[in-house]
């Protein structure tokens, strides 16, 4: 820099005003040129660096031409002056504070077209470190103005792939990092760029590179390589197809230590499960599990390769002890057609050793991979241990549990089998077995709250929902189960035993004998009402404590709704618990705190009006007058609160925990980081459907049919309209079979006619297989049609024999058959 | 779990004007299907496939990169041409155009490529002239069998005539090519660093065992 300063000050002598600056600048600029000697253009090029950082702009004005003309003619040759002319460009086209036009001006003049770009691939194959190191430096500042241009000019470059990957093998470290900076800017969405320098052995390259810096236990080189693959192949299908050729793929595994060959039989080793995590490392892992996550996802979850990835994230966010963050990232990234055998894998979870600060684990009992799954949503990580805990960390992996599980029943018979499995508990006599979920679910509402048992009991009601949801036939099963009478209310998971540890002796407590076991339907309305009574004490006392009462309410109400739908013998079960006055109070009381429960409460005693189908006490026409008392618009004002408030809109498929704070109450200032969780996606989705039919329920008189049961007026509709199709075509084709016939008579026509019967025949043939697909299609929709009458049959048996007044006007079930079987 | 699984990946790019059926070879080897309208590549679309050469008791990988034909995208295909131990030439028998054109790829193969890369010259479409093969007309062929082999004699090329269509004679056009790669190896005309395209099973020394076939699981299925 000394020499620098002196060249300038020699240049413009020691009085230099402002404006010599630029007459220096442009002296030289003029020796740039390639008719002065080499070493009066390196001095030339030299002051005109030192030069830039005070005059950026009039050495830009006046000195580039000739800088570019330098960097063509001189950098190969001369690795002094090529240094100096690329460290002046860089320094001319780099964007800082102040100057941010000039840099870009800069930019656009030296990508004014593609000779400058080429020269710089080319200087890269340039071995000297700090040709190549500069021109790194300068292409990515390039790539950061105007990526596109550069982007464009590389693809014509002679040699920009080998090059590139040519520094990437650069055994000095500071070339290769730089390399990898510059490459991921390169192939930033540019498919065919990512596409050659795959074909050129970047991938290999890039490996080789993260397993020399230690893997995933390597720095921010690591990270940065680690990027370039998830880079190279994210969106990009011939690449991920050729990266699954390569042996990558089980090297991804083995750089989490997981090994590539396990068996669904064989445990994960300990050396997977227990690591030491650091923020460097769980940065570099997230991008591992991430690029795993996209091979997956872009292969479907059936393939064997997929298989070991999935077994690899259940066990990192099932038994590891890997932070948080990671595991709800891996469950994420199963794939939602989930069909890895839960049930049948066999895991070891673990749990930290008190104050063993992460150093010390305990092995628990293995467990079915369902099972722990089950256990995380419900209690948290490690077995419950921080389970009154409302970071917003834990929440999410419990919320992602949640939604694994629902995407794991997504078929119907895993959800009975499930539900099934809850029933056996009542035959066992002695010591109570009783299923975790079951049990969560049932825990009574004790006051003051215990934190943990909310969460849990919430998130229980989210699952159980997905087992009952949409499903009749569990529907069907879970309301003939009955939980042991008394459940006692344990603080956090209690279904691992440490495998060292004895198992606990059954649980010491007193079963009055007079009290029979309840439905859980009976028990779910019994602790609702409970609820309902503490919230009711709280009011204007503990905001805090008002709110987690409200949570629990709101988790009861959203379960119930979605079991008593279309479920009219639920609706009478609840009903005949009490329902009506648990529900009405709240609508009656609204509260200015709270917009959420009058409005659910509203709901879901519509629906219980809507499908009251079932002789009973209460009848359609006892809650009827209720309902006009309360006011029908007043009921649909509250359901649209529920619509319109912040914990109902903001739920998204993926994203059930919300900050806490969003209504927090004054004077309270939980932690940052605390969540919350009040709806989940499957009850959003079900509520955006389903609430209109349950608005337009209120104003139907009691005697009106139930409107979902039998057919809507739009299946109807369309049964109508292809019985309409059916019968014009059965008229076509006897239209045509006279005719035919017509044809085949007249003797001497037969010459002219033998074309036209022909015609006739394609156009028979045509309309026949038109006929049945049509035919197939009503056949179908005919059986749907017939289920339901017979179900509307029967309900008007029940209704008559209870009395009720049925109408007479559909006898209509046998027509369809006559038309069915033409 | 599976043993050797191959012995060399040998890496091949597919060239020629566009429509002669490029894509359609490459599907028709790996997926042993065709296409009536596949989509014109934009790009370059990757296909892999093991082929056995019983004589020589080796199993290739393949590794088959389908390169656009238009001239605006040219420029990327000669990148392709340096890294690839093999090369398919296309040209459609029923076009004449693309197989006078295919001395322009042959010259952008000739100049950007290794020089021990092997060519094979592939005219396809021969179903379309088998069609009534019967006649005199032999079909709307354009350009006959002696010519395309004379040429490939001419350069030094492999020849073969395919179709995509039935799948006639494709996988023999890969095979062809890789028993001329396997025997330069024979004959020590490559050595590793100087040919891309070949990479063997086994772990270079001291490096990463990044090429190691069988650490790669479930592959030949
Ligand atoms: N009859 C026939 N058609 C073919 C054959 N191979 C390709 N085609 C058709 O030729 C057209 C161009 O094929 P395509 O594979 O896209 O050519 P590319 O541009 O070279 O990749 C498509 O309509 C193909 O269906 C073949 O062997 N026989
Ligand atoms: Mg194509």
């Amino acid at each position: 820099m000394d020499f620098l300063s002196q060249t300038y000050i020699a240049l413009r002598g020691p009085t230099g005003a402002p404006q010599s600056a630029v007459d220096t600048i442009a002296k030289l600029s003029d020796r740039l040129s390639p008719s002065t000697l080499l070493a009066d253009r390196r001095a030339a090029v030299l002051s005109l660096k030192g030069l830039t950082r005070d005059c950026k702009e009039d050495v830009g004005a006046r000195a580039l031409p000739g800088l570019l003309e330098v960097l063509q003619n001189d950098a190969e040759i001369d690795a002094d002056i090529g240094k100096a002319v690329l460290e002046t460009l860089h320094q001319l086209c780099e964007v800082d504070e102040g100057t941010k036009e000039l840099g870009l001006k800069h930019t656009d003049y030296v990508l004014a077209n593609e000779r400058t770009t080429h020269t710089l691939f080319a200087l890269l194959g340039d071995t000297n470190f700090y040709i190549r190191y500069a021109t790194l430096q300068l292409l990515s500042t390039l790539l950061i103005n105007r990526r596109h241009q550069v982007q464009s000019y590389f693809l014509k470059a002679p040699a920009g792939a080998p090059s590139v990957i040519a520094v990437l093998e650069d055994k000095r470290e500071i070339i290769r990092n730089e390399s990898i900076v510059m490459i991921q800017a390169l192939i930033s969405q540019s498919p065919d760029i990512q596409k050659v320098l795959a074909f050129e052995g970047a991938f290999e390259k890039l490996f080789n590179t993260v397993t020399q810096e230690g893997g995933v236990e390597g720095g921010v080189i690591s990270l940065d390589a680690l990027r370039c693959v998830d880079g190279l192949l994210r969106f990009n299908s011939s690449n991920q197809s050729y990266f699954r050729e390569t042996p990558l793929p089980s090297l991804l595994l083995s750089l989490l230590l997981f090994p590539p060959t396990l068996q669904l039989q064989d445990a994960a080793p300990q050396e997977f499960a227990l690591q030491f995590w650091d923020n460097q490392k769980v940065a570099n892992v997230s991008l591992v599990i991430g690029i795993m996550g996209m091979l997956i996802g872009s292969k479907g979850s059936g393939s064997p390769d997929s298989s070991v990835y999935i077994r690899c994230f259940i066990e990192l966010a099932l038994g590891s002890n890997a932070p948080t963050a990671l595991k709800t990232q891996t469950l994420r990234l199963l794939p939602t057609s989930l069909t890895f055998p839960l049930s049948s894998v066999i895991l070891t979870p673990y749990m930290p050793v008190p104050d063993s600060n992460g150093e010390e684990w305990d092995r628990l009992e293995p467990a079915s991979a369902l099972d722990v799954l089950v256990e995380l949503a419900l209690h948290g990580e490690y077995n419950g241990l921080y389970g009154d805990n409302r970071g917003k960390d834990g929440l999410e992996l419990r919320g992602a549990a949640v939604t694994v599980f629902n995407n794991f029943v997504h078929k119907d018979e895993i959800k009975q089998a499930i539900v099934q499995g809850m029933l056996s508990s009542e035959e066992s006599t002695d010591a109570p077995s009783i299923s975790p979920l079951l049990h969560a679910l049932c825990i009574p509402p004790t006051s003051p709250l215990n934190l943990a048992n909310v969460t849990t009991t919430h998130i229980a009601t989210l699952v159980f929902s997905h087992l009952l949801g949409s499903s009749p036939r569990s529907k069907t099963i879970a309301r003939s189960i009955k939980p042991p009478s008394a459940i006692p209310p344990t603080p956090q998971g209690q279904f691992f035993v440490p495998a060292d540890g004895a198992p606990p002796g059954p649980q010491s407590v007193e079963t009055d004998e007079d009290d029979a076991p309840q439905s859980v339907l009976h028990l779910l309305s019994e602790n609702l009402s409970l609820c309902f009574l503490s919230r009711s004490r709280m009011e204007g006392t503990d905001d805090r404590e008002a709110r987690e009462w409200d949570r629990l309410i709101v988790g009861y109400l959203c379960l119930l709704a979605q079991w008593l739908w279309e479920d009219s013998k639920a609706v009478r079960e609840f009903l005949e618990a009490g329902a009506l006055g648990v529900l009405v109070e709240p609508i009656n009381q609204t509260s200015e705190s709270e917009s959420l429960v009058p409005g659910l409460c509203a709901f879901l005693l519509g629906l219980c009006y809507e499908f009251n189908r079932q002789p009973g006490e209460i009848t359609r026409s006892t809650i009827h007058p209720i309902i006009s008392r309360l006011g029908v618009d007043t009921l649909i004002g509250q359901m649209t609160l529920v619509r319109e408030d912040e914990r109902f809109k903001a739920i998204g498929p993926d994203s059930m925990v919300l900050p806490y704070s969003t209504h927090a109450p004054l004077g309270i200032n939980p932690a940052d980081t605390e969540g919350e969780i009040w709806f989940d996606w499957a009850f959003v989705d079900f509520w955006k459907s389903n609430h209109y039919t349950v608005q337009k329920g209120f104003a139907m008189d009691p005697n009106t049919q139930a409107s979902s049961s039998g057919p809507n007026a739009e299946s109807a509709m369309l049964i109508g309209s292809l019985r309409d199709v059916i019968r014009a075509q059965a008229q076509e084709i006897d239209d045509l079979q006279n005719k035919l016939k017509a044809v085949s008579v007249g003797e001497t026509q037969l010459n002219d006619l033998q074309s036209q019967i022909t015609g006739l025949k394609t156009e028979l043939k045509e309309s026949e297989e038109k006929r049945k697909d049509v035919e197939k299609e009503q056949e179908d929709l005919l059986v749907l049609l017939d289920e339901m009458s017979t179900k509307r049959r029967k309900d008007k048996a029940h209704m008559r024999a209870a009395g009720l007044e049925v109408s007479e006007d559909d006898a209509d079930g046998d027509e369809e058959d006559d038309d069915d079987d033409e | 779990m599976a043993g050797i699984t191959w012995h060399y990946v040998l890496k091949f790019i597919i060239t020629g004007d566009a429509a002669v059926g490029k894509s359609s070879l490459l599907v028709r080897l790996t997926d042993q299907r065709f296409l009536v309208n596949p989509d014109p590549t934009l790009g370059v679309e990757f296909g892999s496939k093991l082929i056995e050469i019983p004589e020589e008791g080796k199993v290739i990988k393949l590794q088959c990169w389908d390169t656009a034909g238009t001239e605006s995208f040219r420029s990327i295909t000669r990148s392709y041409y340096r890294g690839a131990a093999g090369c398919l030439l296309v040209y459609d028998v029923t076009s004449r155009a693309s197989f006078v054109n295919a001395r322009s790829w042959l010259a952008d193969v000739r100049e950007h490529a290794d020089p021990h890369l092997t060519c094979i010259l592939v005219g396809n479409k021969v179903d379309l002239c088998e069609e009534n093969a019967e006649g005199a007309s032999n079909g709307r062929r354009e350009v006959p069998t002696e010519e395309g082999q004379r040429w490939a004699d001419e350069e030094g090329l492999l020849f073969v005539e395919a179709s995509a269509k039935s799948g006639q004679n494709v996988e023999a056009a890969f095979e062809q090519a890789s028993r001329d790669i396997l025997d330069k190896i024979k004959r020590g005309v490559f050595d590793d660093d100087r040919s891309p395209g070949v990479k063997l099973s086994k772990p270079t020394n001291g490096n990463l065992a990044l090429d190691q076939g069988s650490a790669k699981q479930g592959c030949c299925s």
